[in-house]
């Protein structure tokens, strides 16, 4: 659905994207991560052609970015940055400028659709300047979807808002996600991206690493799991150190913390040995490792080979 | 038409509805032209002509040697207004649209704007029919606000000159291009500038030329007549073309998308 190569984008000096090949199946939920100045917003004007690359190449919706841009405004919808509604005009008047802009047949009969789906439809005749700011974040994302984008980009759709009216957003993006739609979603929020995206990419201006979720945890940690014992023996230490799946295992107060490929397979035979040796399981649960974790990690191994990098040259 | 170009339309002057200062604003000038013409025709004509015309009388043109003196002199102090006139589409447009870009570049609305399937001619083109036409509507009502009142309030040489083919051309023709050329130039302004106000100095340049001509005409030098409108009219659209080529020239999407601090 996007594909991109080599997409590069320079401004002077600055290298705000370098370099950047991702591909983003149809119908999924893909996270961009990235600290401030990441180029995250970069990206995302990119392939909604509001800007053009300086180098590389991308394709959206099967249209050559820088070729075919207005085929791929026709079908791409996107919530930038700020939501930049007319506060002026109220809801309904919002919502039907973006409808003609696209080209919507049916303009009415849309507007209504996405104002009911926002419960807006009885306030539709106040300025939008009233409504709070998280009502103005969802309309903002009606607005990118009245047009029925096979393709929406969201920048940021939670941040600047209280838990409530995150959660308010958050709880749409679902529903919109349920309708088999393609979402490119930048965030800061980890527990967000954990939670709606399929996979996740974390970049700095270049790509560091591509996966899901789990993915990502697990290529970094591996999987663990902890058995929490009523005492740990020396005979129950080295029966599961032995053990021929098990990478590791690690005592920690009353907790043996066990590294293997495929606890699901492996648990059962794992506890075995450890009762037959003698042990009182009392709880055995997956250590797991928070997307914060991860992404820390990823930023401090970057700034390592950064460092490493600048170093290199003496 | 186009229907991106109307909904562009429309939404600007669902905007300019709901913005009552401009309203206002663009009210008050010509509120206070039509009092200034109907205000010096009803006095100058009650005084005797001694002291209308004073010591020193300006040359009377050839075309109105015919009438008495001091007709011919409200008629020419009256056609100094008339440039005034058609300078009011040339003064609010340029404001409104600077404004019409410039704010949304504040409010970040034009970003969401870009993305949507709109080509910068129909973005441009709409919103800066939207500043010229409440702009040419306004003058024209107020012109004929003016005729409709020196129909009561001025003697028939006065009334006549006040509705001649010069001015009615001058209305149809003259007005609309110069609130064009305003508006482009708003559009210039804007993309480069970031204060709607200093686009609005920018059209000073256009300005200062019909000033210029409206004094030579109350000087008595010269006497306009539709041939004058008409060259007029000609220089004015070849000024228009060069002007809407810079704009959409520097009008660029990116730049101002991304070099906006
Ligand atoms: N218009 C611009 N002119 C110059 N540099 C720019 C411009 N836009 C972005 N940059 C630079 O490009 C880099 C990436 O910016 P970008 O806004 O894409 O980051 P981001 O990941 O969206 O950050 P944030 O999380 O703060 O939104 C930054 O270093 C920024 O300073
Ligand atoms: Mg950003």
């Amino acid at each position: 659905m996007i594909k991109t190569r080599g997409l590069t984008k320079r401004f002077g000096d600055v290298f705000a994207v370098d370099n950047l090949s991702l591909d983003v199946a149809e119908g999924e939920v893909f996270g961009l991560l990235g600290p401030n100045g990441a180029g995250k917003t970069t990206t995302v004007r990119l392939l909604t052609c509001l800007i053009a690359p300086t180098a590389g190449e991308a394709w959206v919706n099967g249209h050559r970015v820088g070729e075919e841009d207005m085929a791929i405004r026709q079908c791409v919808g996107i919530l930038t940055e700020a939501p930049g509604l007319y506060e002026r005009l109220n809801a309904e008047q919002n919502l039907t400028l973006y409808a003609k802009l696209y080209g919507v047949n049916d303009v009415g009969g849309q507007v209504q659709k996405y104002l009911d789906m926002l419960g807006l439809w009885e306030r539709r005749t106040e300025p939008v300047g009233s409504f709070s700011k998280g009502m103005k974040q969802k309309l903002a994302i009606a607005r990118a979807l009245i047009h029925e984008p096979r393709v929406l980009f969201l920048d940021e759709p939670t941040s600047a808002l209280d838990p409530e009216a995150a959660k308010l957003v958050r709880d749409f993006i679902l529903e919109v996600k349920g309708e088999g739609r393609t979402i490119f979603l930048c965030t800061h929020n980890l527990d967000e991206a954990d939670r709606l995206c399929d996979r996740i990419a974390v970049m700095r201006q270049h790509l560091i690493q591509v996966d899901t979720p789990a993915g990502l945890r697990q290529s970094l940690y591996g999987r663990k799991v902890v058995l929490q014992l009523q005492e740990i023996s020396q005979a129950v230490l080295s029966t599961v150190r032995a053990l021929p799946f098990v990478h590791q295992a690690q005592e920690e107060d009353r907790k043996l913390i066990v590294s293997l490929d495929d606890p699901e397979a492996q648990n059962p035979i794992l506890v075995r040995h450890v009762v037959e040796a003698g042990g009182a399981v009392q709880f055995l649960t997956e250590q797991r490792h928070s997307l914060e974790e991860v992404y820390f990690t990823l930023m401090r191994e970057e700034g390592e080979t950064l460092s490493a990098g600048q170093e290199a040259p003496r | 038409m186009n229907a991106r170009l109307w909904a562009i339309m429309e939404k600007e002057w669902l905007e300019m509805r709901r913005n009552k200062m401009v309203l206002i604003t663009m009210a008050l000038i010509p509120i206070l032209l039509v009092g200034l013409v109907l205000g010096t025709t009803f006095f100058m004509q009650r005084m005797p002509e001694s002291e209308v015309i004073g010591n020193d009388a300006p040359p009377i043109p050839p075309q109105l040697q015919n009438l008495d003196p001091k007709t011919a002199f409200i008629i020419m102090m009256n056609d100094q207004y008339m440039f005034y006139f058609m300078l009011i589409p040339m003064t609010l447009p340029v404001y409104m649209a600077a404004y019409s870009i410039i704010g949304e570049k504040e409010t970040k609305s034009l970003e969401p704007l870009l993305a949507t399937p709109i080509a910068t001619w129909e973005l441009l083109t709409g919103k800066s029919i939207a500043a010229v036409t409440p702009a040419v509507a306004l003058t024209w009502l107020s012109f004929a606000v003016m005729a409709v009142g020196a129909r009561f309030i001025a003697t028939d040489a006065v009334f006549l000159a006040l509705v001649r083919p010069v001015w009615l051309a001058g209305m149809a023709v003259l007005s609309p291009l110069f609130a064009c050329l305003s508006v482009l130039s708003g559009v210039i302004a804007s993309s480069r500038l970031n204060d709607p106000r200093a686009a609005q100095q920018l059209t000073g340049i256009f300005i200062v030329p019909v000033i210029a001509l409206s004094l030579a005409v109350l000087a008595g030098k010269i006497f306009v007549d539709v041939q004058v409108v008409l060259y007029s009219a000609m220089v004015l659209v070849l000024i228009n073309l060069l002007v809407l080529y810079f704009a959409v020239k520097l009008f660029q999407r990116e730049t101002i998308l991304t070099r906006w601090k």
